[in-house]
């Protein structure tokens, strides 16, 4: 048991959501890409990526601990971790008409990337307010800290 | 007679209890974003229990030996499993983690307070008053 534990798990936190934030800044700079693989010889267009989060189970004593039965529940964990970026293979494209663009079909359609920005945006600040909550957490966590270190010194 | 008396053992049981609460919101607002996850709360009774008795019963060949002393790991430790507030299962209340944020910080404060308080009196009490 570290006295950092918790500043461990604020600074998973920290990491999943700016990873979050990366994943949405892709999504929304990649809005308009027609040709982001190829598949079968054709181009296709950027599909939206979304980031699965996860609860880190936590270390070896916490199951031992569970083993033992000193525990009824696993414990405390250790914080968040992604546990996979997945391509939005769901949502169709979006079709425009521009007979003059290079990847029109033959009626004239192109197909544009799934991405929808007015949710990007939603997303991007769920993510950053996370985000704050989290380094309030680590604030809290460190004046606690700093204030045990003067144990004896008053 | 013990110089130190019962205080310090009891706030300090008092700090591990706020230590490992701390643990616990930090895991909540950390997991704010994931879904099916479930508050994890401290329960003070189990926390105080185990603090109680904190040793394992040692197979004891002779009547003098030791049980085995242990620490205190993330017991008392449950999760809300019937709770949900969101959509996707969650059930993390950021509002009332930050409260309960702010409330254990300031209980920590102050009972890192008092133990300073405790050790300047016995200091004074050392030093004879002088």
């Amino acid at each position: 048991m570290s006295i950092f534990h918790s500043m461990n798990t604020t600074a998973s936190a920290l990491t999943t959501q700016r990873l979050r934030m990366d994943v949405i800044s892709s999504n929304i700079a990649n809005v308009d890409t027609t040709r982001a693989k190829q598949v079968n010889g054709e181009w296709e267009p950027y599909r939206k990526k979304s980031v699965t989060l996860k609860e880190q189970e936590g270390q070896f004593s916490n199951f031992l601990n569970m083993a033992i039965g000193k525990t009824k529940k696993n414990g405390v964990g250790n914080g968040v971790k992604v546990s996979s970026i997945k391509e939005d293979t769901e949502t169709p494209f979006k079709l425009m008409y521009d007979p003059s663009h290079p990847d029109a079909n033959a009626e004239g359609y192109v197909q544009m990337s799934n991405v929808d920005v007015l949710k990007e945006m939603v997303d991007l600040i769920s993510a950053s307010r996370s985000y704050e909550a989290n380094i309030t957490a680590f604030n809290a966590n460190k004046n606690m800290l700093t204030k045990a270190l003067e144990i004896g010194k008053g | 007679m013990d110089l130190f008396g019962g205080t310090i053992s009891s706030l300090e049981k008092g700090l591990s209890y706020a230590t490992l609460k701390n643990k616990a919101i930090t895991q909540n607002i950390a997991n704010v974003d994931t879904p099916n996850y479930k508050t994890k709360e401290v329960s003070f009774k189990d926390v105080l229990n185990d603090a109680k008795q904190a040793t394992i019963p040692a197979y004891r060949t002779d009547a003098r030996h030791f049980d085995f002393k242990i620490n205190i790991g993330s017991s008392g430790v449950y999760s809300n499993e019937n709770f949900r507030s969101r959509a996707n299962g969650n059930a993390v209340n950021m509002d009332a983690e930050q409260a309960k944020l702010a409330e254990n910080t300031i209980y920590y404060n102050a009972l890192i307070d008092r133990v300073s308080s405790k050790f300047s009196t016995l200091n004074n009490v050392v030093k004879g008053g002088r």
